[in-house]
């Protein structure tokens, strides 16, 4: 059937700039403000914060750019050109074996939270289940389908985390924020070892989506402004909390922005504990991560093996997904898992960005312009 | 089935026997074909006489209540039998008959026997001349017809209090007379195996996307049924998904917004014998409009879009939001109130997806029974439905007077949407939520939420995403959205559309 031309399969710079937000915003921002804290003195975490964004946001920048010099190619497609067929093949299994293990973590991750906030006794691989099967049903559709939920979903996603930062303006005591820059440099050394990257990572999605992108003139761009915004989001969460509860009680809460929900007095009396109806809102920020995690994951394998069904891996990825996010037997494994996980993630994204640009440049690889 | 096509071959089999499907020189042969092939009806009209002075003989068939008496008495009898100078050959009688004789407007000539009968079922009157193998066939379609009236499910305080009525030609008349315009098209296909009926696909050329035209027109090629009694056949036939809960083309009865949507690009879809006329695509976005929004001044009209918007939400997770608030999630109702709906389900015996289910139940029998009956009686179902539910439901201990609440709201939500088609969509989903809620609390609520949302941007309504202009996102759209822009501030016809003739639409420029 004949589609309109903004109907098809293809994706705009815009859709790149709503879909890095999407993917980097998930279960991190629930913790975040207590991994720093622990950490640092005071309300200095945001040093970091911004640091890390705007290394971030450079990151994103480099691989859009990059990519963007392969208009309509796959990762797998160009990788191939520069560093040759088979090594282009280990780097996309790495980065789908990655993208598994983000979705499993982030599903294993809802189910404890969803288990802490919303229900008592239910096991987690209840919760999981129909979460990880709903993900199942949102990869199973178009891909284009997926930006257009990412669309859809993130003014609520940021509406409902704005709210959160202006309703607990009034009982913030700017004496928490105090002392200024008192960190040793220790400190922030531990905070990179820590958690530095962590919260930002997802611009791994560019390798991949760019291809679908019609005109990647402008995507650099959007990728690098779409990425400020979990960077300001983050900076406003991080302070409110800090600033609300004060540094030693944001190290020692367990998810400290759900706590900040908990503070939060919607006028109107309609709400009495505001964290639940914020963290079920944040569960489909929770999803669209998982999504798109798991569909590079698809993009990926589909690349390689290009003549099986997406669906096939769809239904093979399943069961797999799901026993590696219920293998770890508590939080503090999952948190292990999550971090070595998020560390292979950065090491991988710089090192093919570094690898690609010098053996392209040595090899003089054209791109198409 | 089985019975139905065995009588048919029976039929086929008499037809070989019986009569010829050709028309032949002879007008008895030829008049008892017609007899024969139609088993003789009391309505058929069969008029012999002869005309001219060498007394050709001629005939005129047509059937009785489906034509207009008047019209043939007056433009075909009176002109046959006070022509003079008729020429004597058969043949040139024949042609001056056509020519200058018969006032009739709408002739035409036939050439077999299915002609005749197709034309003659429809309301023509077919002339027979003896010795000429050919007939004319002549419009004279009547009979009694309903007047124009206001459309009853969708009636509007501001606005035409005319409906679409079951004949086509008075609905095609009425959509003219909204575009009076060189450029609004109408292409006719006939729809149906039996009976064949009349179905017009109108739109505006220069301003449809011409591919909107073609896909429609391909579909309702593929047509292949009996007979269509409702519009109803025509959109699940050629909408895109049958599976989805969602209408993916609109319906109507209002020539306003059928006009309306035609000038925005869109494509409108007549059958004969019923006053609701389709309108394709349809969107998520445009399913909660009216064109009421657009008749008063827009403050008015965004203040009711944000109301049926509340509306759509109510009717969908209310029922949901308080069976997973009172079964799971006590603790967030604000304490006062928890207490006073713990203290009245006090005495309820049931769970509370019981009571909602019972409820929601109750209030959709009573909805169906309010329809089924007289406007007398239906008042009364109204009034005993409202005291036993909302009395004695609940003073026997059956539901609680908050659930009796909440299905009162919700069902007022779902008659305040403005079309009967998205409220039933929104009764069903209303149902997979609740039992979601029942199983999952607020977490399965809001999985419920995310795969109907996955499901909307998957489905498409003839090439356009049913989630457009929301995502794809078209800004230019979102003054026509939720909010509603000052109309001198609507410039542009929808971006998703894809219009050929983009501009001004308020000015009424137009593609030569």
């Amino acid at each position: 059937m004949k589609r309109f031309k903004y109907a098809d399969e293809r994706i705009s710079e815009r859709d790149i700039m709503i879909a890095i937000p999407s993917i980097v915003m998930g279960v991190g921002i629930l913790s975040m403000p207590k991994q720093l804290a622990s950490v640092t003195k005071g309300a200095d975490g945001w040093i970091p914060l911004l640091l890390g964004g705007l290394f971030a946001v450079f990151i994103s920048w480099a691989i859009a750019k990059f990519a963007s010099g392969f208009q309509g190619q796959t990762f797998l497609t160009y990788a191939s050109k520069i560093v040759t067929k088979p090594v282009a093949i280990v780097l996309s299994l790495m980065f789908a074996i990655l993208s598994i293990f983000v979705t499993a973590y982030q599903i294993r991750k809802i189910s404890n939270i969803s288990q802490q906030y919303l229900f008592d006794r239910t096991p987690i691989e209840v919760i999981a289940l129909p979460f990880l099967l709903v993900v199942v049903y949102a990869v199973s559709g178009s891909r284009a389908g997926l930006f257009r939920i990412n669309m859809m979903f993130m003014p609520i996603i940021l509406s409902i985390a704005l709210i959160i930062v202006v309703f607990s303006v009034g009982w913030l005591n700017a004496g928490n924020l105090m002392p200024v820059l008192q960190t040793p440099i220790t400190g922030y050394t531990q905070v990179i070892a820590n958690t530095g990257a962590i919260s930002y990572l997802g611009f791994g999605i560019l390798w991949f989506y760019l291809s679908l992108v019609d005109k990647p003139k402008k995507a650099p761009k959007a990728a690098a402004l779409g990425m400020c915004i979990p960077v300001g989001l983050y900076m406003m969460i991080f302070i409110m909390c800090i600033g609300v509860f004060g540094n030693a009680v944001t190290s020692n809460l367990l998810y400290p922005t759900i706590e900040l929900a908990k503070v939060v007095e919607i006028p109107g009396g309609f709400f009495e504990r505001f964290e639940s109806v914020f963290f079920v809102i944040w569960i489909m920020a929770i999803f669209i991560t998982a999504t798109m995690a798991m569909d590079i994951g698809i993009f990926a394998l589909n690349a390689i093996f290009k003549n099986t069904e997406k669906l096939k891996i769809i239904f093979i990825l399943t069961p797999i997904i799901y026993f590696v996010g219920m293998f770890p037997r508590d939080v503090m494994e999952v948190d292990l898992i999550g971090s070595i996980m998020s560390w292979l993630m950065l090491i991988l994204n710089i090192t093919v960005l570094i690898l690609l640009t010098v053996v392209a440049k040595i090899r003089g690889v054209k791109r198409n312009e | 089935m089985l019975g139905r096509s065995f009588y048919w071959q029976n039929k086929k089999k008499n037809t070989e026997e019986n009569f010829s499907l050709e028309i032949g020189t002879n007008l008895t042969e030829n008049l008892s074909n017609i007899r024969k092939m139609l088993e003789d009806p009391s309505d058929l009209v069969i008029r012999e006489f002869t005309i001219g002075k060498a007394n050709h003989r001629i005939a005129i068939v047509y059937i009785d209540g489906i034509v207009n008496n008047i019209y043939i008495h007056d433009h075909i009898m009176e002109d046959l039998k006070n022509a003079s100078d008729l020429p004597v050959d058969k043949q040139e009688l024949f042609d001056a008959v056509d020519k200058e004789v018969i006032t009739v407007t709408g002739i035409e000539r036939g050439h077999s026997l299915d002609d005749v009968s197709n034309a003659i079922l429809s309301g023509n009157t077919v002339f027979y001349l003896d010795g000429v193998d050919q007939v004319l066939i002549m419009d004279t379609i009547g009979g009694e017809s309903r007047a124009i009236e206001e459309p009853q499910s969708e009636s509007l305080i501001r606005g035409s209090k005319e409906g679409f009525v079951e004949n086509i030609r008075t609905n095609t008349m009425m959509i003219r007379r909204y575009i009076a315009d060189p450029n609004l098209r109408f292409s006719t296909y006939k729809v149906g195996r039996r009976s064949k009926k009349e179905l017009v696909v109108s739109y505006m050329d220069g301003i449809v996307n011409p591919d909107m035209v073609d896909e429609v027109k391909r579909r309702l090629e593929t047509i292949d049924i009996d007979d269509a009694p409702e519009s109803g056949y025509i959109e699940q036939w050629i909408e895109d998904s049958f599976l989805s809960p969602f209408p993916q083309i609109l319906n109507t009865e209002r020539p306003d917004k059928a006009s309306e949507a035609l000038l925005k690009g869109k494509v409108v879809i007549l059958l004969d014998r019923t006053p609701f006329v389709l309108i394709a695509p349809a969107t998520f976005g445009g399913l909660l409009q009216s064109p009421e929004d657009n008749y008063w001044r827009w403050s008015l009209g965004t203040l009711v879009r944000m109301l049926r918007y509340l509306a759509a939400f109510i009717s969908v997770f209310l029922p949901a939001l308080y069976i997973a608030l009172v079964s799971y999630h006590p603790g967030l109702i604000p304490s006062d109130l928890a207490f006073s709906i713990a203290a009245s389900r006090d005495e309820v015996p049931f769970p509370p997806v019981m009571e909602a289910l019972i409820m929601t139940a109750t209030m959709e029998l009573l909805r169906e029974a309010g329809l089924r009956l007289p406007t007398a009686i239906g008042q009364t179902i109204g009034i005993v439905g409202g005291l036993v539910i909302g009395e004695a439901a609940v003073s026997a201990g059956i539901v609680s007077p908050i659930m009796v609440i909440v299905v009162a709201l919700n069902a007022i939500a779902s008659f305040a949407l403005p079309s009967y088609s998205i409220a039933i969509t929104f009764r069903i989903l209303q149902f997979g939520l609740m039992a979601a809620a029942a199983v999952f609390g607020l977490y399965g609520i809001i999985l419920c939420y995310i795969m109907i949302n996955i499901h909307i941007v998957n489905l498409m309504s003839f090439g356009v995403p049913y989630s457009t202009p929301f995502a794809p996102s078209f800004m230019n759209d979102w003054k026509d959205l939720v909010l509603r822009a000052p109309i001198a501030m609507m410039k542009r016809r929808p971006v998703y559309m894809q219009t050929n003739d983009k501009k001004l639409m308020n000015k009424g420029e137009r593609k030569q």
